[in-house]
């Protein structure tokens, strides 16, 4: 008795795009957005032409919100009248329907983000991009495709960032836990950044096996997300990419911020802070002077010795 | 007396009990689908059980106890109780350092009437799934000493500082012990020294297992079978709420640089400055077979003494400082700062189209619907269980300004 297995392979991209306008980039020039956005949405297209079977979405980001602005969800909606327009493309099977239908969900969708920056309500402008919200979203999307896709067929998911922004401590906590989920999850989390070396995001790249690549020049844009975000990981050894970023793992402190190499850990909440101090800050333990737990420690060690 | 009011603690009694009454055919005549909402539902409600902001005890120490007596080559699991218990030990070691990383763990097995330490109190992952490994090979014989096993255990867990967590986990076979004094008094020694107790029973109750987890402080319970014995030991992998006598305190840590020599050929300068035939310590007692790719090889130099590891976290063995990583750290913060439970709606009553997180749309067949207490944004179920157990961040509060700042 054989039975023949032909299991399908397809590949789901999900992009965080950062549409914060206060982005250096923007600032100077606000109509680069465009050139982002297009650079972005041909790589869509490019990662759909890959393999019919092959899916994307895009998450959107700025200080006051995220949201998709490209999902399934979108994609399958009756276009009544337009079959005049592309019935070149509907001979097809349909794929080539969705990169137009992607170019103008995009297009739509953003004008939510643009309300918010004109909002007299939403006061925080120079707020930091909630991209840490957007890759939650993207791995609750991504949750569910692997619950409905078909069986007998294989979905290779990984996350995409895009950003000229430069902090995210703000949202530390949240990075962490999207990173160690990608991770429990084998998706590989890439970052393009626009800007900035990022070192909290490099981290994300360093956990979940993925590259960080900041972009010498914005012209190039779309260059760079073709060569090196393009390839799916597995063909990545093939190539030629930038090398793995050194990755900083020292620690910043609660405190100040700094990074540090040694410090002191509330073994209630595990916060860091660089110096002894006798209350935590975070959980607001009490502690005991640190001479207590010195002369344990040598008892210990005198009797390892004998 | 007091065994009639813990009658009700297996959970084979109460939450999975008659669970065949509960499945119901839906519209379409498929039962897959009720089946898969009981499963749901007992998670949702284990989820709902767990308690928040309790003190945890984030540098756990445990040593496990494993019964290598005859009991153990019974074929009642199989293949053996042995061979079982070791590959589901394997799984629970990983679990565990996955999910307390900055903690330790010990070995000690007992047969003949002795209690051997086969794995002193460390923090590596394959050194202890490697001598599980070794005891799924290794003879079965006698009878176990529970009491010579918790001496054991408590002669080293009672060095550590006041703030470490002290745990011991039993892995019992056997109906019987064979110990060499009044087990009551080493008992009592543990109570007084905050050593929690737990007993994995294989065969069927035992009474001083009973009376052991209950003076300490543990759980005791008897498998049904492997699911369940795996179910069991997983409960342990989630850090207890921490015991009274525990201190707090602030523990000196250091974060090494990782030394990535021999990655770019540029590095190569910095490397031989940096002492390049450096051996790491934690593989300098396998000498052995002194493999050479160890020899210069990559690793994490600590910050005060220079030695050089390859895997964090350890304690250097020539300083005393414990070394982690930033985020060795932050993967443990979702204990402290869990998501809070969402709210139960009924599905009739929103007003939203599709689910916040994973963007479905809410259909006929979705009975429930799920709101966060903290930004009103509404999850369908799965969501609910994946952020609750694996992302352990509410996506609404992470894209909602002001909100998003402190989680
Ligand atoms: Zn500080
Ligand atoms: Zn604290
Ligand atoms: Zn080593
Ligand atoms: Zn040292
Ligand atoms: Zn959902
Ligand atoms: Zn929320």
């Amino acid at each position: 008795m054989h039975l023949i297995f032909t299991e399908v392979e397809t590949s789901l991209l999900v992009i965080a795009v950062d549409l914060h306008s206060r982005q250096r980039y923007l600032r100077e020039h606000p109509s680069q957005l465009m050139h982002v956005l297009d650079s972005v949405v041909t790589l869509a297209n490019m990662h759909l032409m890959l393999k019919t079977k092959n899916k994307v979405a895009i998450v959107g980001c700025n200080a006051a919100r995220s949201d998709f602005i490209f999902c399934d969800t979108d994609a399958i909606q009756p276009q009544p009248g337009q079959s005049g327009q592309s019935g070149l493309a509907r001979q097809s099977d349909g794929q080539y329907e969705l990169f137009a239908h992607l170019e103008t969900s995009v297009k739509q969708n953003i004008k939510k983000f643009s309300v918010d920056e004109n909002s007299s309500f939403f006061d925080d402008k120079d707020g930091e991009s909630l991209i840490a919200g957007a890759l939650t979203m993207a791995l609750c999307y991504i949750n569910r495709m692997n619950r409905e896709k078909a069986t007998g067929e294989k979905l290779n998911s990984r996350l995409l960032i895009v950003t000229g922004c430069s902090g995210g401590a703000s949202q530390h906590m949240a990075y962490m836990n999207v990173f160690f989920t990608a991770q429990k999850l084998n998706i590989v989390l890439d970052v393009c950044s626009l800007d900035y070396e990022l070192g909290l995001l490099q981290q994300g790249c360093d956990i979940t096996g993925g590259l960080f690549l900041k972009i010498p020049q914005l012209q190039g844009l779309l260059q760079y997300l073709l060569w090196v975000f393009l390839p799916e990981p597995p063909i990545r050894k093939k190539l030629v990419l930038p090398p793995p970023a050194k990755v900083d793992y020292r620690a910043a402190c609660f405190c100040h911020r700094n990074l540090i190499d040694i410090g002191f850990v509330c073994s209630i909440c595990l916060s860091i802070f660089c110096k002894f101090s006798p209350i935590c800050t975070t959980c607001n333990t009490v502690f005991k002077p640190p001479g207590s737990l010195l002369s344990k420690k040598k008892k210990k060690a005198n009797k390892n010795v004998c | 007396m007091a065994d009639e009011d813990e009658g009700n603690e297996y959970r084979w009694e109460t939450g999975y009990e008659k669970t065949w009454e509960a499945i119901k055919e839906d519209d379409d005549g498929m039962l897959e689908a009720s089946v898969a909402e009981i499963v749901q539902r007992a998670k949702r409600k284990r989820q709902a059980e767990r308690r928040p902001n309790t003190r945890l005890g984030m540098m756990r120490h445990l040593y496990i106890i494993l019964d290598c007596s005859d009991a153990m080559s019974d074929q009642d699991l199989k293949p053996t109780r042995q061979l079982c218990t070791a590959k589901l030990l394997e799984g629970f070691i990983e679990e565990y350092f996955d999910q307390n990383p900055i903690s330790q763990m010990g070995i000690i097995v007992t047969r003949n009437k002795r209690a051997e330490l086969v794995c002193e109190l460390a923090g590596n992952v394959h050194k202890h799934v490697d001598i599980v490994k070794q005891f799924a090979q290794g003879p079965c014989s006698g009878e176990p000493s529970l009491q010579n096993s918790l001496e054991l255990a408590l002669s080293s867990l009672r060095l550590l500082p006041g703030h470490a967590s002290r745990e011991v986990l039993i892995i019992m076979g056997s109906l019987t012990t064979c110990d060499p004094h009044d087990i009551n008094v080493t008992i009592q020694k543990l109570k007084a020294e905050g050593v929690r107790c737990s007993v994995i029973g294989l065969a069927a109750e035992v009474r001083v297992c009973r009376q052991l987890s209950k003076e300490t402080g543990g759980m005791y319970s008897v498998i049904l079978d492997d699911c369940h014995f795996r179910d069991l030991l997983l409960q342990q992998v989630e850090p207890p709420p921490a015991a009274r006598t525990q201190d707090s305190s602030l523990v000196r840590m250091g974060f090494p640089h990782h030394n990535r020599i021999g990655n770019e050929s540029g590095d190569t300068t910095s490397a031989s400055n940096n002492n390049p035939m450096s051996f790491c310590m934690c593989h300098l007692d396998v000498e052995s077979k002194v493999d050479s790719s160890k020899l210069g090889a990559a690793g994490h130099l600590c910050p005060q003494c220079g030695s050089k590891y390859c895997e964090l976290p350890v304690e250097c063995r020539s300083c005393g400082l414990t070394l982690v990583s930033a985020p060795h750290l932050a993967r443990s913060y979702h204990h402290l700062f869990p998501v809070d439970n969402f709210q139960e709606l009924d599905a009739k009553e929103i007003k939203v189209s599709d689910c916040f997180g994973c963007r479905r749309k809410f259909v006929e067949f979705d009975k429930h619907a799920y709101k966060c207490k903290a930004c009103f944004r509404i999850f369908c179920l799965d969501c609910d269980i994946f952020v609750h157990d694996t992302l352990h961040s509410c996506p609404g509060c992470t894209s909602t300004a002001k909100i998003g700042v402190s989680t």
